[in-house]
């Protein structure tokens, strides 16, 4: 059978039980006498086990078996959760969580989990475990290494009689007495239970007594692999070795005859065929990329719509337009839900970070108070996926130099415990994710007077805005080379944060109060597929600028352009813009000189420039298409789109510009 | 991982009338479905496999009940064919011994 198509489904669902892993036992840690997380963590463990046991994972399933020893031992009471086992069991969970992205990414061999089996195992209750465990690992039964015991019941057991005499349903006067012996199959698995499960079905049959091993034995699989019982029935050998064999990894049966008497037969009907009901699930998981391919269908159906639109505006005919316009509005709808079902609650990815805020407050000695507000806001999941490192770098920046130590706040007159809060809300069609801590903050004048040094800011000025802040400590190696340690290290960070928010289309925006804490805004569109663009038309083409690289427009008087240092700038309120000439880039002319021309003004990070187009033409919509294939050719675009007059643009990648 | 028994059932020709996440829900579809074959994880939430299958035959003795078990649960499986599974499949799953089970139990 083949198994790989399962193992994106094992990983999504492996992922899901690891993050709920992590926040019980951040509630254990807190509540360590709380029932309910244990219970959970064992129920998740447990899952995952069974999981990996199907896959062939051994190395997972040998490490949530001993987890889930250790985890049981706790459920029943037995093992006090001391800061000892609460360590254990989050390592535990990190192995456990790498060793599934190892066994998955079919790199298992690098799995090492070795170590903390034994330190599970030093907790759980030892070495009695080890049989058990080499069986859950190869699925093959635990080596047989003893000899087979006789397990014939002593002719004339005086127990048995006295089994026989007292069971309940006592058989007829034509019933015979058989000695039946089982072996089982060597790759039986649980024998004990396949064991009760063929006594089960003897005793279906008639009175059944002396079994051999005791059935408690049988069940605790104290027996190798045969075993022993008397049945009183009157059904034939025949029928009670089908029904015995019947229940499955039974290898050898003997039935023997111990007094003779009538044995009439009675077989069993088959019972009637099974009848079927029509139900399914409600639920279905998609490929992304079957998502994406219908994302990219109906921005086409959109764009048809427009061209359709175009052409039949001013139509005489009321019915083509009604038609129209009904089909229009059904387009709409469809991607709206089409956009929905991208959509994923922020949770799968916020789930992770409480665990991350307490391991690295941990390490730094600091208290904090993490709440997680808004899990259930929804983001496309393909920026899903991308936004998680940022929010961690803006985590570890609260909590490394934002949050000071319970000393330092005490000293201050805070309270010792920090507040850390990320939330997640709609505003309009973008999702804000805010990080908010009540640490020192930053210091806008130290930044002032560092960008003064470098020459940065000018000396006249004495105040910083909130963006000129931003800008300034996102400046890559600003506030590395600075040796302050409320900014060391933050600069970095942000730099990162906000190139990769940018390259979403999102924004990054930074409010600080020395001494109260800084919050981090970043905000993010709603879906990746559509953006809004500025068009720009140069010569016969147009192009579409992303808004979210677009500061202003400017027109200017080509005679106020300066040249400095061998280019063109224009300095625009007092700060001087390079210009670029798209004619230039696209290896066109120069427009004749003369008369006013016009600039689109770009940011990505603090660096801008002028884009000089030959005119604006307006703002629309559009469906973006990466390319795909040779891009070497195409380094000043990342992608293009159609329009609603069904030309094609292309879409000027602004990182590449400046 | 449910879809791996409902993909093996119903590469058979079975069809899968219902499925449920918790214990719970275990009974309550089984009232509203009476399926003719129930597999029944051990573990799960809100209520355990074991005492769904006790709620089940409860409800319906001769409810069909096939255990899906991990290796080392040998006494929740002992209980869970006490409380009236007939039978249990023990992972890894092989698509030819979990259908040999379901003819068991079927009958």
């Amino acid at each position: 059978m083949d198994l790989s198509r399962y193992a994106d489904l094992f990983l999504t669902e492996s992922r899901e039980h690891l993050s709920a892993i992590n926040h019980l036992l951040l509630e254990l840690e807190r509540a360590p006498d709380a029932a309910e997380p244990v219970g959970g963590i064992f129920r998740s463990v447990h899952t995952v086990k069974g999981m990996s046991a199907t896959m062939g994972y051994t190395a997972v399933a040998e490490l949530t078996h001993e987890l889930e020893t250790l985890l049981d031992r706790v459920r029943k009471g037995t093992q006090p959760v001391t800061p000892e086992v609460l360590d254990t069991l989050f390592s535990a969970a990190d192995a456990l969580e790498a060793a599934v992205e190892l066994s998955v990414a079919g790199r298992a061999d690098e799995v090492d989990v070795v170590a903390l089996v034994e330190r599970l195992r030093a907790l759980g209750g030892g070495g009695a475990l080890a049989r058990t465990t080499d069986a859950a690992l190869t699925g093959a039964p635990a080596p047989v290494d003893t000899p087979i015991a006789s397990t014939a019941p002593a002719p004339g057991d005086a127990d048995a009689a006295g089994r026989a005499s007292t069971g309940a349903p006592v058989a007829g006067p034509a019933s015979t007495r058989w000695l039946i012996r089982v072996r089982l199959a060597t790759a039986t698995a649980l024998r004990g239970a396949r064991a009760l499960l063929i006594v089960r079905r003897a005793e279906s049959l008639g009175l059944v007594s002396s079994i051999m091993p005791p059935l408690d034995a049988l069940q605790a699989e104290e027996f190798d692999r045969e075993f022993a019982l008397r049945l009183d029935t009157p059904t034939g050998r025949e029928t009670i070795d089908r029904a015995l064999r019947g229940m499955g990894d039974v290898e050898q049966l003997e039935i023997t005859e111990e007094v003779a008497q009538a044995a009439p037969t009675a077989g069993k009907a088959a019972e009637s065929a099974s009848t079927t009901r029509s139900r399914t699930s409600r639920h279905v998981r998609i490929d992304l990329d079957r998502l994406d391919t219908l994302m990219n269908l109906i921005g086409e159906l959109v764009i048809a719509r427009g061209r359709l639109l175009q052409l039949c505006a001013g139509t005489e005919d009321v019915v083509l337009d009604e038609t129209l316009s009904q089909a229009s509005r059904l387009i709409t709808e469809l991607q709206d839900e089409i956009m929905l079902c991208r959509m994923v609650p922020v949770a799968h990815v916020f789930d992770r970070f409480p665990r991350l805020v307490r391991d690295a407050a941990r390490a730094l000695g600091k208290q904090i108070e993490f709440s997680v507000i808004g899990k259930d806001i929804e983001l496309d999941r393909s920026m899903l996926d991308e936004i998680g490192d940022p929010i961690v770098h803006l985590l570890r920046n609260a909590v490394d130099h934002g949050v000071e130590t319970p000393d330092v706040r005490q000293a201050q007159g805070k309270p010792a415990v920090g507040r850390l809060t990320l939330s997640a809300s709609r505003e309009r069609s973008s999702v804000v994710i805010r990080v908010a801590d009540d640490g020192r903050g930053i210091d806008s004048g130290r930044v002032l007077q560092k960008a003064h040094d470098l020459g940065l800011v000018d000396t006249g000025r004495n105040e910083l805005s909130d963006d000129e802040l931003v800008r300034l400590i996102a400046r890559p190696g600003f506030s590395t080379a600075d040796q302050v340690t409320d900014l060391s290290g933050r600069g970095v960070g942000i730099d990162a944060v906000q190139n990769r928010v940018r390259s979403m289309g999102g924004t990054v925006e930074i409010r600080s109060v020395p001494g109260a804490g800084t919050t981090v805004t970043v905000r993010l569109p709603l879906t990746l597929a559509i953006v809004r663009a500025l068009l720009a038309r140069v010569d016969a083409e147009t192009y579409a600028v992303p808004m979210t690289h677009v500061n202003e427009t400017v027109d200017y008087q080509t005679s106020s352009v300066q040249r400095v240092k061998g280019r063109d700038v224009l300095v625009l309120r007092d700060e001087v813009l390079p210009l670029i000439p798209f004619r230039t880039l696209v290896q066109l002319a120069p427009q004749p000189v003369g008369g006013r021309q016009h600039v689109i003004v770009l940011e990505v990070g603090d660096r801008r420039a002028g884009l000089v187009v030959d005119e604006l033409a307006g703002q629309q919509d559009i469906v973006v298409k990466q390319f795909d294939g040779v891009r070497e050719s195409a380094a000043l675009f990342s992608g293009a789109t159609i329009l609603s007059d069904g030309a094609p643009a292309l879409i000027v990648d602004v990182g590449s510009l400046l | 991982m449910r879809t791996m028994i409902a993909d093996i059932l119903q590469q058979s020709g079975f069809e899968i009338v219902g499925e449920a996440e918790t214990g719970l829900q275990a009974v309550e579809k089984y009232r509203q479905l009476r399926p003719d074959l129930v597999t029944m994880d051990i573990v799960m939430p809100d209520m355990g496999g074991i005492d769904a299958v006790r709620e089940i035959t409860r409800f319906d003795a001769n409810a069909k009940i096939l255990m899906c078990s991990a290796m080392g649960q040998q006494a929740l499986v002992v209980e869970a064919i006490q409380a009236g599974a007939k039978d249990f499949v023990v992972k890894p799953f092989q698509p030819s011994r979990v259908l040999e089970a379901v003819q068991r139990v079927l009958g």
